[in-house]
């Protein structure tokens, strides 16, 4: 055979060089002490960087980088003033609440005061002008706000001078100086610069009311997407925060540089701390521990970690890394059809109704059912199991509830209470329903197919074999899952089972407002029933999904609404708790925790306490220990 | 052929309707609508807010005056702003993302293509020697082995246990300050691993392809003549074996090309690189319809272009074959 030896070679040496350049190519430094800089790995990134719209727990982080609000809490939950001199209470008489002879609520004031030293990174000094125009952006009728939930409820703000204003609420807003929009200003840290909006807000408006038929695109295009959000012109990114925008690649990472002129300063030099932070997104969690590990990554999220196990974390950083658990302040849990009560009727959900769903004895015999405690342990390393809609630590939480156990005895004794046993001894419960028809206790599941979710799909199919209940489990993408089309559709047997997701449970943010607000049926001062049920009535409005109706946790929850006194509301919630936690209109699995990493001489990057948990509380604390950075968590 | 050619492009215009028809209207009913990651996100969000969101954005209409709408501006060259990203899909598509993907795509289409050729040459003409067994073997192994696993475990070696190589990403943030020649060397740097991960399927494939066609074609009655005139070895090959073993080659290039355009959605997830794949998925799922569409009416233009591109190849390496 003739030889082409050479010629092949020559390719093959070609290539290998190619190879050779890349493995041998400097490494580049990527960050840590001694850049005295942080990199941070992330798996989610914002779709941009507008005050007033958006969600996700990312968006937070990022903002909290640009921004500061009018308050916010601290690592123990203690709400501290932010850009405001002081948080207002009744006690340094900046709130004021007003009733009517008959006890009949008026009006409510609360006074802020801007701090003199307060500027927008670009110099320009904050003021009340701010505030007045960041309220009438949150109230145009053709932005596209998240919410207005709170917004709505202001009936004006009084401008006093350049720093002082007072809000005056129509309805009752206990949650006034709480972070996340619960002021009634911008959904993410409560002020915008005007000077820079302004422009484009008015432009935008223009051009959309002049073309009506084009005016979400407009404004999606020229208002969303304009320069202070996307960062394509770092200048006009303009923030209150500990940081200065820098630069922002798109799916790659977003760099920010230390503002000197930031009014919250951590102890010692400012040289001490970092100066440049970089947040690099990493949408595949394995990709991203193996950067971490590899050095490219300081530290990584609240996010990015979750459910992983956080021992063998430990064990693979090898002690360069702190491996912190955090409870995350969400409660995983199974969520029932109750579609199947009577009150429903022909328009309830069959199939729910058949498997007696709307019993409580049905979802007490579940419950006891599961071993919660070897669930948690196997799905969710760290977790802790719950037995209420509220997470430990909160001021809400009630400790004196009933501690669910795993108990098959007790679950099958009450399955055979309520009709159900296995005649033809498949080992699958059957029972004859009132109209004469056998049906077997087949149990639709339906969640996402987050591993950790999957996981215990399998485990609860076990669990209830054991007491004679089929579980048929199913996955949908999440966009899927919570669309409107489906999960508020639960009366007409979209899902007429269970539908497992988790919901918050309060830390630090306020509980009567959080995952209660899904459980509450009916509001007692409109003429509509249940105006919070999803059903075909009301066009599938609401966001009690499941369809649980209780009087006296709806009353409960109106009053916890309109309580100031956060120790008595506390007491509210806590009764709140007890009704749930007999009823069971869902089951809670378990608190879920969140793990973060950081390298061991990272100083003061700890988890906070609002509901997301979020590091990024405290930028401008943070530092190497090996720069001179003091701990001062 | 200018009438063959003619005749496949006109025919393309319907198609692309039709496409676009289906797919608009799968992104539209399917469940779900960019609102709803909002009332998740929010605890304040109420009914109301969505009412009035679903409103704003127009998603209240059905879909076929939505796709009306949409298709009158496109003919026009508008597809309407990211709802996401807040830019104009387009931009987005063709700005962000489709360099990227043609950088990683296209880079690992030729280095499959540099490589699988000579080896399949290789392994013809040195049939059942140790290099040929060994090539066999890693072929198989690369068609064997998912890409997204092979990616992960190229990381785990190259990145977390030797340090050589990043883990994934486009560059260093930064690393432009440092100047060309550093900005350079780190995006090659980065390219490696993906390239490496990506082109291993192909590389494996078209060995094999390219191996069988040329042991079909080196006994030829014509080879053995091109021999007896004295033609040098080298001339034989390239000259008379390669040009006719090559065409079931051109074939699977053609098949390929598309997939160019369209990304690698598990290659670019776990080496974190934004190109098209990610962009198609993510627009999916966050119902940026804008975006999806641009993105998918753009890759089936490329699929009609790349079967008549085939169909020319054909013509072009072969004089038998005739449109006429």
């Amino acid at each position: 055979m003739p030889s082409l030896g050479p010629w092949f070679l020559r390719a093959f040496r070609g290539l290998a060089f190619l190879g050779l350049l890349g493995v041998w190519g400097w490494n580049s430094v990527f960050g840590g002490p001694a850049l005295n800089n942080l990199v941070i790995g992330a798996t989610q990134e914002p779709d941009q960087l507008n005050p007033w719209e958006g969600a996700a727990d990312t968006k937070e982080n990022i903002l909290a980088l640009l921004f500061i609000g009018l308050t916010y809490f601290d690592v123990h939950g203690n709400l501290l003033p932010g850009l405001a001199t002081e948080v207002p209470t009744f006690a340094n008489g900046r709130l004021r609440v007003f009733y009517d002879e008959q006890g009949r609520f008026l009006r409510q004031e609360v006074d802020w005061t801007l701090r003199e030293d307060a500027y927008w990174s670009d110099g320009t000094p904050i003021t009340t002008a701010d505030v007045l125009f960041t309220f009438e952006v949150q109230n145009h009728p053709l932005i596209p706000v998240t919410f207005r939930t709170f917004s709505n409820k202001i009936q004006e703000i009084i401008v006093k001078d350049a720093k002082n204003f007072t809000i005056v609420y129509k309805e009752p807003n206990p949650f006034y100086a709480n972070p996340s929009g619960r002021i009634g200003l911008a959904r993410f840290y409560d002020i915008a610069p005007k000077h820079i909006w302004e422009p484009i807000f008015r432009e935008a408006i223009r051009e959309a009311e002049a073309q009506p038929e084009k005016a979400a695109e407009i404004i999606t295009a020229k208002f969303l997407g304009a320069d202070p959000a996307t960062g394509r012109d770092p200048t006009k990114v303009v923030g209150s925060g500990p940081f200065k925008f820098a630069e922002w690649v798109k799916n790659q990472y977003l760099r920010v540089v230390r503002r000197p002129d930031f009014f919250l300063r951590p102890p010692g030099p400012m040289e001490n701390y970092v100066q440049e932070v970089i947040v690099r997104f990493i949408i595949h969690e394995p990709t991203l521990l193996a950067a971490l590990f590899a050095g490219e990554l300081d530290a990584t999220d609240d996010i990015a970690l979750s459910g992983y196990d956080p021992t063998i974390l430990a064990a693979q950083g090898g002690g360069m890394f702190r491996v912190e658990v955090i409870p995350s302040g969400f409660i995983e849990m199974l969520n029932f059809n109750h579609f199947g009560h009577p009150r429903y009727g022909e328009e309830g959900c069959a199939l729910a109704r058949d498997l007696l769903l709307h019993d409580v004895r049905t979802r007490q015999a579940i419950i006891l059912a599961i071993d919660r405690e070897a669930l948690a342990a196997a799905v969710f390393p760290g977790a802790i199991v719950s037995n209420s809609f509220v997470v430990r630590g909160d001021v809400g939480y009630n400790p004196d509830l009933i501690q669910w156990p795993y108990d098959p005895e007790r679950a099958r004794a009450l399955l055979a209470e309520l009709g159900w046993k296995d005649t033809d001894g498949n080992g699958i419960l059957d029972r004859i329903t009132p109209d004469g028809r056998k049906v077997e206790f087949r149990l639709p599941h339906v969640t996402t197919p987050a591993p950790f979710r999957v996981r215990t799909q399998e485990l609860l199919v076990e669990y209830l074999a054991e007491v004679g209940i089929k579980l048929e489990p199913t996955n949908l993408p999440a966009a899927v899952l919570f669309s409107t089309e489906f999960i508020n559709r639960g009366s007409l047997c979209t899902w007429p089972g269970i539908i497992e997701y988790a919901a918050g449970g309060g830390i630090g943010e306020v509980p009567a407002d959080e995952i209660s607000g899904e459980l509450w049926a009916d509001d007692p001062t409109t003429p509509e029933p249940l105006d919070n049920v999803p059903r075909r009535a009301n066009a599938f409005a609401g966001s009690n999904v499941r369809g649980w109706v209780h009087e006296e946790y709806d009353r409960l929850h109106f009053a916890a609404l309109n309580e100031f006194d956060l120790a008595k509301r506390a007491e509210i919630i806590k009764k709140m708790q007890v009704i749930v936690n007999w009823e069971l209109p869902f089951i809670p699995l378990y608190e879920r925790v969140e793990i973060m990493m950081s390298k061991v001489g990272l100083a003061n990057y700890l988890a906070g306490a609002a509901i997301t948990r979020t590091p990024f509380w405290n930028a401008w604390m943070w530092g190497w220990v090996e720069r001179g950075a003091v701990r001062v968590y | 052929m200018l009438a063959f050619l003619m005749r496949r492009l006109l025919l393309a215009i319907p198609t692309l309707f039709l496409i676009s028809v289906v797919v608009y209207a799968l992104l539209a009913l399917k469940p779900g609508d960019p609102i709803d990651e909002l009332r998740f996100g929010n605890p304040g969000f109420t009914h109301a807010d969505y009412e009035r969101l679903i409103k704003l954005y127009g998603l209240d209409k059905p879909w076929y005056i939505r796709y009306w709408y949409w298709l009158s501006r496109a003919v026009r060259g508008d597809f309407g702003p990211s709802r996401r990203y807040g830019m104009p899909a387009a931009e987005f598509v063709f700005r962000q993302r489709m360099p990227n993907t043609l950088l990683l795509s296209g880079l690992s289409l030729l280095v499959a293509f540099a490589v699988a050729v000579p080896a399949g040459v290789w392994c013809a003409l040195r049939r059942h020697s140790f290099v040929d067994y060994a090539v066999t073997t890693l072929n198989f192994v690369g068609i064997s082995v998912p890409v997204f696993w092979l990616g992960i475990l190229l990381i785990y070696v190259f990145s977390v246990r030797l340090g050589w190589l990043p883990a994934g990403s486009l560059g260093t943030p930064g690393v432009a300050e440092q100047g060309l020649g550093a900005y350079v060397v780190d995006r090659l740097r980065h390219l490696v691993l993906p390239v490496l991960a990506l082109s291993s399927i192909q590389m494996a494939t078209w060995t094999r392809f390219m191996r069988s066609s040329m042991l079909e074609v080196i006994h030829d009655e014509y080879i053995r003549t091109a021999r007896a005139k004295g033609l040098p070895e080298r001339a034989v090959v390239l000259k008379h074996a390669l040009r006719n073993a090559i065409l079931p080659i051109i074939t699977l290039v053609a098949l390929a090309i598309p997939g160019v355009f369209s990304g690698a959605v598990l290659t670019e997830t776990v080496f974190n690189w934004p190109g098209m794949g990610r962009a198609i998925y993510d627009a999916i799922l966050a119902n940026d319809f804008n975006v999806a569409m641009v993105a998918l009416m753009f890759i089936s233009l490329w699929i009609i272009l790349c079967n008549i591109l085939a169909d020319v190849a054909y013509a072009l390496a072969d004089p038998r074959i005739r449109y006429d």
